[in-house]
């Protein structure tokens, strides 16, 4: 550009800032884990030891329970968001009359945005409970020999207490990704399967086959929204180091770990590194777990394109 | 059709229904909790649960007001310091959508939305609080300005993009600088646009709690001090009454989420109300 765009440049430096302060959240994160790689190298991601000692040389930290937890609950979560978005997307394009469809959508809305510690208190002293009550108990007195019911319910906050309120928590995130593709399907393709004299079933079916990528691109920002959440999950899971293939366990996940231990982590000479560590391994998934659906979305709407 | 074809639509239709009614009905059941729970609380409370301080364990409910204030503060100074930058970043992304800068700013504000903000608050934490030696309303404000500022960046830019070019064309052939079409033709064009943006930022800040733990360190039983100073929150002081023994915490608690509930609504539903006019 020949001519200086002033307005241009009077703008750069907001953008400048808003780069800053992401890179300077980068820098802080590195800078802080140094410490702890040095003392223990990756064995704080390798290895389940959280020991906190006043004595410095008897102190250890392994965040790998933290890290099981945090993939266990998100995971369980997409199971949970998978069959209800897409039939939530499915309900509202294809079935609800447009008075109940606003409404549908309305709801997902407000639970998106809803403060996440309301879905906190409403987990810890209605969902714990009841899912102790109605899924733990009967489960584990039928059926202790499967490894996964074998945990004897204690409290009821558990893998699955907080894998059950994760799912409610980020369904609307997935059914919001892939009601978008469901509805823009074109319409030839929804009168070239009826043509055939497909059945609303069958008819769905092809059409789900057709939106795989979207899907796939909604679960998995679901799964980066899980796996972020801090407050809510803390309330139910338990808070407890333990690696158990059991749901029914305590357990602990990455940022519940951070929320609980950081207040007194001042207190000890590595741990508040070995925080800003496992906060590391947190901020990589959730890169990652961008970057993939940034990519996907893409190329799905290069594909229709 | 035969039967079983005709069966097996029957019970999709039917699963289709309920997996349907299970993704809302959550929000239903938080709802009537939350009323059910906390609007004894409020009434038994009275005027005084919004202005008193907070009540000892096991004695009565006294009053969450430094929570509430302290959410208003921390609304206030987040937008003061956020809304700016995401403004202008979001007229960048816009204006010049083929620059580097203006590509990558998209991407990277997609990045920041998604990012756990748990660790917002121990960047801040690292950054302000232990510099200044104590948590403190500032440190709060910046942590929720950092989170604010995707949302609306990202909502400004669109609804600037959705302004047709000729609009553009028409204001840039009254001999207008690039400046003048921006700020005093397309801003207001786009002003609904915007303003959900913004009012879905201040909603989101509102009702945040994990980048405030390690930041604006709670004050239960002092209102304001100072910008230097610890600040509460409505939603910090229901995670920390949560985890209490005692039952009038727990009813405070409740009573709290109420008024955090409806605070949210209030700026969630005229939100909406806007977002459902945004046509040219």
């Amino acid at each position: 550009m020949i001519i200086r765009d002033k307005f241009k440049i009077a703008l750069i430096p907001f953008s400048a800032l808003v780069f800053g302060i992401f890179a300077l959240i980068l820098i802080i994160f590195f800078a802080n884990s140094i410490q702890i790689f040095e003392k223990e190298g990756l064995a704080i991601y390798t290895t389940s030891r959280w020991l906190a000692s006043e004595d410095p040389s008897l102190e250890f930290y392994g965040v790998l329970p933290a890290i099981y937890g945090s993939l266990y609950t998100s995971g369980i979560a997409i199971l949970i968001a998978l069959p209800l978005s897409v039939a939530y997307s499915v309900f509202v394009v294809d079935y609800a009359p447009r008075r109940i469809k606003e409404w549908l959508i309305i709801a997902t809305d407000i639970m998106t945005g809803l403060p996440t510690i309301i879905y906190g208190i409403w987990g810890a002293f209605f969902l714990v409970p009841f899912v102790k009550k109605y899924l733990m108990e009967p489960l584990y007195e039928n059926f202790s020999f499967i490894p996964l019911f074998s945990y004897p319910p204690s409290t009821g906050h558990s893998f699955l207490s907080g894998g059950i309120l994760l799912g409610i928590m980020v369904t609307p995130f997935a059914a919001a990704i892939i009601r978008e593709a469901y509805r823009t399907i074109p319409y030839t393709y929804r009168e070239a399967v009826y043509a055939l004299g497909a059945t609303k079933y069958e008819a769905t079916r092809v059409l789900i086959g057709y939106i795989k990528p979207a899907i796939l691109a909604g679960l998995v920002l679901a799964f980066g929204r899980a796996i972020g959440e801090t407050v809510a999950v803390s309330l139910v899971i338990g808070n407890t180091f333990n690696i158990s293939p059991s749901l029914f366990a305590p357990g602990y996940t990455i940022s519940s770990l951070i929320a609980n231990q950081f207040g007194n982590a001042f207190i000890y000479e590595h741990m508040v590194s070995a925080l800003f560590a496992a906060g590391l391994s947190l901020s990589f998934i959730g890169l990652a777990v961008n970057l993939l659906v940034f990519r996907m979305l893409r190329r799905w709407e290069h594909a229709r394109s | 059709m035969p039967d079983r074809r005709r069966a097996k639509e029957i019970v999709f239709q039917a699963v289709v229904a309920i997996l349907t009614f299970s993704t809302i009905a959550p929000l239903l059941h938080i709802i009537f909790s939350v009323f059910v729970e906390g609007l004894p609380v409020l009434i038994k409370g009275g005027i005084s649960f919004l202005t008193d301080t907070l009540a000892p364990p096991s004695d009565g409910l006294g009053g969450i007001g430094p929570a509430i204030v302290g959410t208003f503060v921390l609304i206030a100074l987040s937008s003061l310091m956020g809304l700016p930058i995401a403004l202008m970043t979001g007229i960048y992304s816009a204006e010049y959508p083929r620059s580097i800068i203006g590509r990558a700013a998209k991407i990277l504000l997609q990045i920041m939305m998604e990012f756990p903000t748990i660790l917002v608050g121990l960047f801040v934490m690292e950054l302000l609080v232990i510099p200044m030696g104590s948590y403190s309303a500032l440190a709060g404000a910046f942590a929720l300005a950092v989170i604010m500022m995707p949302y609306v960046a990202i909502s400004t830019e669109e609804a600037l993009k959705e302004i047709p070019r000729s609009y553009r064309e028409a204001a840039f052939s009254l001999g207008l600088s690039r400046a003048q079409v921006v700020f005093r033709v397309l801003i207001k064009m786009a002003k609904r646009g915007t303003l959900t943006g913004i009012l879905v930022g201040m909603a989101k800040v509102a009702g945040e709690t994990a980048p405030l733990l390690f930041t604006a360190g709670g004050s239960e039983r002092i209102y304001f001090r100072g910008l230097n100073r610890p600040i509460g929150a409505i939603p910090l002081l229901i995670y920390q009454l949560v985890q209490q023994p005692y039952d009038n915490y727990h009813q405070i608690a409740w009573g709290a989420s109420l008024l955090l509930m409806l605070i949210f609504l209030g700026i969630f539903i005229p939100t909406r109300l806007l977002l459902r006019e945004v046509k040219f």
